[in-house]
């Protein structure tokens, strides 16, 4: 017997799957849930089947017991019993506390729409077109044909509208916690003696890891000040590690740019995003790049410069300004790098200038001077017109341009007025 | 008798000697002034290839540089115009073998260089403002050398930041190009290569006005100073738009 646990704000909207409270919130209902069995199969933040096989009692005291272990979270429960998932998730869909007997999962199911199997909305809209509405329309179907229409993932949807789930129960893993802090053993001011403290708390957390057999994703960091005030930082790790040194790298490169108003007196760091396994290295260390490397480079840059370090990525856009735009710097995916050394041609190079105003004379409707030298050779104009529709329309003439002192340039004119858009350089 | 053979034996190996060493003199003197005619005759001297240099894949610079950037040096790239294409041409040839940082001071055009063939997602672009924000970064970039290649605007610093970034560069292996309109002392005496684009003649598409279109230009790259080669090299490239 299996019962489902599932939150009341994720049973509003099961297509969506959404979930009100925190990961955190969440996964501190499940630990509360311990009590009642321990094998948990945490499917998404608001929705958990609880394995029943072999525990004392009946139905309705597992259901009982389940309350009073979270009542302390003050969520809206919906509890459901049955022989599957499916069942068990029937039974807390139609009413909170309901038990479905064996032998009348089909009758139960009936009804039901059909966003209980968790499937993509347009396949819901495509079998509702074909008159397909409650579970027990899709049960009457004959499987053969229907799963020859839909395709093989249709044969699971069939068998569960039936009231058959092959799904497997997969039990949650123990969450293990790892950290280390250091408190009332004096007070530092100085960075050095934060950096010793940090190091020694790294070792522990790095062995901690090392001896569970994971990795870190992100590291907490909370810095307790005399004046009783708590600085947090977290640190995304490129790559999760477990590697010591660069721990402590990310970590004081996070706090090079930082300042605290008063004298820290503890430290606690912890280690999240947990992942199973060791470290992926390059084939040809010294050929590719070291992301842990690349990531401790950023923090600093970052931390140095108080902004972010980015990429580029075009776009299609008639205005020069609007075909490119920046965001963060991501390692590429692709590590194995092209080795081919194809010969290059060259490419003029814009530069775009902090645009200013010019003046520019003209002569048969052309430029002739720009900042009082002489244009030697000049095409264009070229009509960018945006945003017409708008309130704030955009309408330039763009001129390549060749001074006397062999800048050459970019300038447009807007309106009445002339402004030096860039050079090639 | 025996003591007089001696001494006559002694003198005619000192003798020999002399001549020996009059010939050798002579030989080295000839020597030296084929050398000294072959120097002279600088524009027929043939470069030598470099060891540890940074492939251009631009077939003209890289004869003109020996086969390429020397790697683990300053370099500084100057002129007016077509400085960014050759950068521009060396950034497409790093980013398919690694991270290339550009040390951005507002104005890069990121279309110009993925038309130039650079991969843009392999490109760290660290925005910098003020001269300490750039030596601070190109040290951290240096120091941490994830990138093989730095491009970074030419700003004024103590001779002895250059000189750091030069050893900094040395020691890591990595080229950092400063691009510069023209370079100062400090910079020319850090810089191991120097290279000045100068900018000979645009290359029009179509006719006058309207109906023409820059399709680029002819540039002049004259080799100013370089650690293994003679300077006053020169090669002409042409960079054209798509």
């Amino acid at each position: 017997m299996l019962l489902c646990v599932e939150v009341e704000a994720s049973v509003l909207s099961p297509s969506t799957a959404l979930w009100a409270g925190s990961v955190e919130g969440w996964e501190e209902m499940l630990d509360a849930l311990d009590v009642v069995s321990p094998l948990i199969d945490d499917v998404r933040p608001g929705l958990a089947f609880l394995e029943m096989h072999g525990i004392a009692g009946d139905a309705r005291a597992w259901m009982a017991q389940t309350r009073t272990a979270l009542a302390p979270f003050e969520q809206t429960l919906r509890l459901g019993a049955g022989s599957n998932k499916i069942v068990a998730r029937a039974a807390a869909y139609v009413a909170d506390g309901s038990i479905c007997e064996p032998g009348s999962e089909c009758e139960l199911l009936a009804l039901l729409p059909l966003t209980l199997l968790d499937i993509e909305a347009e396949v819901i809209e495509r079998l509702m077109l074909l008159g397909i509405e409650r579970l027990g329309d899709l049960a009457a179907l004959p499987h053969g044909p229907f799963v020859r229409r839909f395709g093989a993932a249709a044969a699971g949807w069939h068998e569960l509208a039936r009231g058959i789930d092959r799904r497997p129960f997969v039990p949650r893993s123990r969450a293990v916690a790892i950290e280390a802090s250091i408190f009332g053993e004096g007070r530092a001011v100085d960075e050095a003696q934060i950096f010793f403290a940090l190091r020694m708390l790294l070792t522990r957390v790095g062995a901690d890891l090392a001896r569970c057999g994971k990795r870190a994703g992100m590291l907490h960091l909370a810095l307790e000040l005399e004046d009783a005030e708590t600085c947090t930082f977290d640190v995304p790790l490129a790559m999760p590690t477990a590697n010591e040194r660069t721990m402590f790298d990310m970590l004081r490169a996070k706090l090079e740019g930082a300042t605290f108003e008063s004298a820290i007196v503890g430290l606690r760091v912890q280690a999240r995003q947990l992942e199973e396994g060791g470290e992926a290295q390059a084939l040809f260390g010294a050929d590719d790049f070291d992301p842990q490397r690349v990531a401790v480079t950023i923090a600093r840059l970052e931390a140095m410069l108080g902004e972010r370090i980015t990429r580029a990525t075009t776009r299609e856009a008639h205005l020069l300004e609007e075909r490119f735009a920046y965001q963060q710097f991501e390692l590429p995916r692709k590590v194995m790098f092209d080795r081919t050394e194809a010969p290059h041609a060259l490419v003029p190079q814009l530069r775009l200038l902090e645009v200013r105003e010019i003046a520019v004379e003209l002569r048969a409707r052309e430029p002739a001077m720009v900042d009082g030298q002489t244009v030697m050779q000049c095409v264009g104009p070229w009509r960018i017109a945006e945003r017409s529709f708008t309130i704030s329309p955009v309408t330039r003439d763009e001129y390549d341009v060749v001074l006397e002192d062999g800048t050459f340039a970019r300038i447009y004119r807007q309106n009445t007025h002339w402004y030096m858009r860039g050079v090639y350089e | 008798m025996a003591a007089l053979a001696a001494s006559q034996l002694s003198e005619n190996v000192i003798l020999s000697d002399v001549i020996l060493s009059l010939s050798k003199d002579e030989g080295r003197r000839e020597a030296f002034l084929a050398l000294k005619a072959e120097l002279s005759g600088r524009p027929s001297l043939s470069p030598q290839p470099v060891e540890g240099t940074v492939v251009t894949a631009i077939p003209e610079l890289d004869r003109l540089l020996a086969g390429g950037f020397p790697s683990g040096s300053v370099a500084t790239l100057e002129g007016a115009t077509g400085r960014w294409s050759v950068a521009a041409g060396l950034i497409a040839a790093m980013t398919r073998k690694g991270l290339v940082a550009i040390l951005d001071d507002g104005a890069l055009y990121p279309p110009s260089l993925a038309e130039a063939g650079v991969c843009l997602e392999r490109v760290l672009i660290v925005p910098v403002r003020k001269a300490l924000e750039v030596a601070r970064a190109a040290d951290i970039l240096l120091r941490s050398r994830i990138c093989r290649l730095i491009l970074m605007p030419a700003i004024a610093l103590r001779d002895s930041i250059w000189t750091r970034l030069a050893t900094l560069a040395h020691r890591n292996g990595v080229l950092l190009i400063v691009m510069a309109a023209r370079a100062g002392a400090a910079l020319s005496a850090a810089a191991e290569l120097r290279l000045h684009c100068a900018l000979e003649r645009i290359i029009m598409r179509g006719t006058h006005g309207l109906w023409g279109s820059f399709a680029g230009f002819e540039l002049c790259v004259n080799l100013r100073k370089h650690k293994h080669l003679p300077s006053g090299h020169q090669t002409n490239m042409r960079a054209l738009s798509s």
